[in-house]
């Protein structure tokens, strides 16, 4: 393995962190060079000066293997987050060492669980980096470092087989390189059509930018204390939750609707079972607490059980309700969704609908198989046949992540949390959802948690970023061949 | 300037560079630091001796206004006019002044109450200390020792009583001024920190950096050099082939090929 060429990779993608500081700097200039401006400039220039020095050294690689590629998707994503903390640090408040950490990588990880208790309280410069490192993430640090690579070739697609969960990859069904571009153009797309809808509603347009970032990163860092609720607008809500829902489909699939291909999100097996996810959890939500007198008009208690089921099953955790005031069926519906989240291919996090769907289908076969032993059943998604690997990938994944659930509750309780707030802070941190109940609600965070389990759960952040066993094998570098 | 020496004098600019933009920043948050300090002391000072002036004006007052009450001097009148005036400037003055002015009002109240009762006592036609009548002695003798009586009554029970509510109410005003400036020392302790961290974190920024700067140093030409000096000792003493399998910079790639070329002249010489 090169170390230097995995430097140059990485260095690349500390490039891109430091514009994004950069202009966050900029933002603290133009609003009256607030306490977040030297922070943030001293930042930029340290995190370029850590990325451009390979570049001074090492020259092009005409080819990247793939245990380099690898080391360099996993050495971005964890070197973002180390560099991310620095504005942080500089800036000093609430951040100390190990909640700058836990904060950007939050960020970098999209997922949106925070420590801060007055978020208000920060300067606008630095409320805008908190927003990009999501923005950021959202896409994949390495997805903007294969745009401005200018190596072509073999070396995209080592990096973007880790990157890019196998179930995305096999519905993509275009070259690397256009991957890319469907990455940029949907993203960066909805990303402009949110802001200017959001404003129109009647947001400010540094409000506007921030959450249309968050939104389509499906992250949820908020400028506000009480996030959405904050506004009170169901106009407001209803742009994010479709901002959200579409950031939380496949982006091939929704360019492939764009541009009117046959293999579009009408025809996608996996989608049609998400949005049946969505409906039937925010129909037996709104029976509930509409049940339970907790909202006395039906249509108010919709307004909400929409907006939470789509903020946690999209992995964004925004809040417009404290849904640790909901009835126990309620917040039961609402965790399952937080495990299970969106599909593959996304912005989100979680265990995927697709997986899901897969699990669902091999349990029946299963069935079958004991009642027809001769049988031989193919299981299908989208009318493909799927192969013995990645059957054997997804039950494999599915019992390593309920697996990890239980060991980090098994290590929160005994930091002498409640079983609520150990559970489901280990399944909003491993999902990239957020917020999870109990102590860490819709409306409370991650500020009074030990920073022990701080540091847990950030691990636990990048785990479910890089699917598990993208993390698990840079403990076993030495045994790749 | 081109290839090697290009990349090392970038390498180590940028290092100075960024040592420079720590050093300035968090020179500048010192000088931030420096004038947070200098204004909190100042202010404290300045309460200090605003507070001690109100009480020296109270005092002067109480004074003229016991010489008045008890022993009917005329002239303390202007005397005990001035020393309120006095106060209630440097009431308005610390009003300017304070972070929170809703912390002054009971003082004000208190000295207005203060200033109201003297009024009263002193130029109400209901309390006349001045004595218009000059005729009857013994009239005049029970009337001032009457006069002298009333005055004593309003003096220890009035006036006392409104005199030292105001001087709590100073009191207060000395602690409370120590008080408001809490959140102007979570700032100086905020530009503290500001002023350490920058250095710090850059110093753990250049310590990477100075690592990476050693290892590409020793992997693109510390490491090239020493292939080739074997590779030429290797040709010179054994006549084995020159090669030399590494990525080359610039200068060393230029290296490489002049001593190929050489080789080859030197073949040719031979044959």
């Amino acid at each position: 393995m090169r170390i230097s060429i995995i430097l140059r990779y990485v260095g690349t993608v500390m490039l891109c962190v430091s514009a994004f500081m950069a202009v966050s700097a900029g933002i603290s200039y133009m609003n009256n060079v607030d306490s977040g401006f030297y922070p943030l400039l001293l930042s930029a220039l340290l995190t370029f000066t850590l990325g451009a020095f390979p570049l001074l050294f090492v020259p092009r690689a005409q080819s990247i293997s793939n245990k380099e590629g690898f080391a360099i998707v996993v050495g971005s994503w964890i070197l973002a987050s180390v560099v991310g903390m620095f504005p942080y640090l500089i800036w000093g408040g609430e951040f100390t060492l190990v909640n700058a950490w836990f904060e950007s990588v939050s960020g970098y990880t999209a997922t949106g669980a925070t420590i801060l208790n007055d978020i208000e309280y920060l300067p606008q410069g630095l409320l805008f980096y908190r927003t990009s490192t999501n923005w950021l993430g959202g896409v994949g640090v390495v997805m903007f470092a294969l745009v401005i690579l200018p190596s072509l070739g073999t070396s995209k697609m080592s990096l973007s087989n880790v990157e890019l969960s196998s179930l995305a990859k096999d519905n993509y069904r275009y070259r690397t390189q256009i991957i890319v571009r469907i990455l940029l153009v949907v993203y960066v797309g909805l990303t402009v059509i949110t802001t200017i809808a959001l404003k129109v509603a009647g947001m400010r347009w540094f409000d506007a930018v921030n959450h249309a970032m968050s939104a389509c990163a499906t992250a949820g860092f908020s400028t506000k204390n009480t996030s959405i609720a904050f506004y009170d607008n169901p106009v407001v809500e209803l742009i994010l939750a479709a901002a959200m829902f579409i950031s939380s489909l496949h982006f091939g699939l929704i360019y492939a609707t764009f541009l009117r291909k046959g293999n579009n999100i009408f025809r996608s097996e996996v989608v049609r079972t998400y949005i049946a996810i969505v409906v039937v959890a925010t129909l037996l939500i709104t029976i509930s607490i509409y049940d339970a007198n907790i909202y006395t008009d039906i249509w108010q208690a919709l307004r909400y059980a929409y907006f939470q089921v789509v903020s946690l099953i999209t992995s964004t955790g925004y809040a417009t309700a404290d849904t640790n005031m909901w009835t126990p069926f309620a917040i039961v519906v609402l965790i399952f969704v937080s495990i299970v989240c969106a599909c593959a291919g996304s912005t989100s996090g979680g265990m995927k609908v697709d997986r899901l769907l897969i699990f669902c289908k091999i349990l029946m076969a299963r069935i079958r198989r004991q009642q027809h032993p001769n049988a031989i059943i193919r299981i299908r998604v989208d009318g493909v046949a799927q192969d013995a690997d990645l059957l054997n990938n997804v039950v494999v994944f599915i019992v390593t992540y309920m697996a990890l659930i239980l060991l980090a509750t098994f290590t929160n309780t005994l930091f002498g949390q409640d079983m609520l707030t150990a559970f489901t802070s280990t399944v909003a941190c491993l999902g990239n959802v957020g917020p999870g109940f109990g102590e860490v609600g819709s409306m409370s965070n991650f500020a009074d948690i030990p920073a022990i389990l701080k540091i847990q759960d950030s691990i636990l952040m990048l785990m479910g970023r890089l699917e598990i066993f993208g993390f698990i094998q840079l403990l076993f570098l030495k045994w790749w061949r | 300037m081109k290839g090697i020496r290009r990349r090392v004098t970038i390498g180590f600019l940028s290092i100075v560079a960024l040592l420079f933009a720590s050093g300035i920043i968090s020179l500048f948050e010192l000088s931030n630091l420096s004038n947070d300090t200098e204004a909190i002391l100042a202010a404290s000072r300045r309460n200090m001796e605003t507070a001690k002036e109100m009480l020296k004006f109270a005092q002067e007052h109480s004074q003229a206004a016991l010489h008045v009450a008890l022993f009917d001097e005329h002239s303390q009148k202007d005397v005990c006019r001035r020393a309120m005036s006095d106060l209630e400037g440097k009431l308005a003055m610390a009003r300017s002044e304070a972070v929170d002015e809703a912390g002054l009002d009971s003082l004000a109240f208190y000295a207005n109450q203060l200033r109201v009762l003297t009024d009263e006592f002193v130029y109400a036609p209901a309390y006349p200390i001045v004595k218009s009548t000059e005729d009857a002695v013994s009239e005049s003798i029970i009337e001032d020792y009457a006069a002298s009586h009333r005055g004593r009554d309003w003096y220890d029970g009035t006036y006392k009583v409104a005199y030292n509510n105001l001087i709590n109410e100073i009191q207060n005003f000395m602690t409370h001024a120590h008080s408001s400036l809490a959140p102007r020392a979570e700032q100086l302790n905020k530009n503290a920190y500001r002023s350490v961290a920058p250095v710090f974190i850059s110093l753990v920024v250049m310590i990477a950096i100075v690592l990476m700067f050693y290892y590409f140093i020793v992997v693109y030409c510390v490491s090239p050099i020493e292939k080739i000096n074997r590779s030429l000792s290797d040709f010179l003493s054994y006549r084995l082939p020159f090669i030399v399998k590494v990525d080359l910079l610039d200068e060393l790639k230029e290296l490489v090929d002049g001593i190929e070329k050489l080789i080859g002249l030197s073949k040719q010489n031979r044959q």
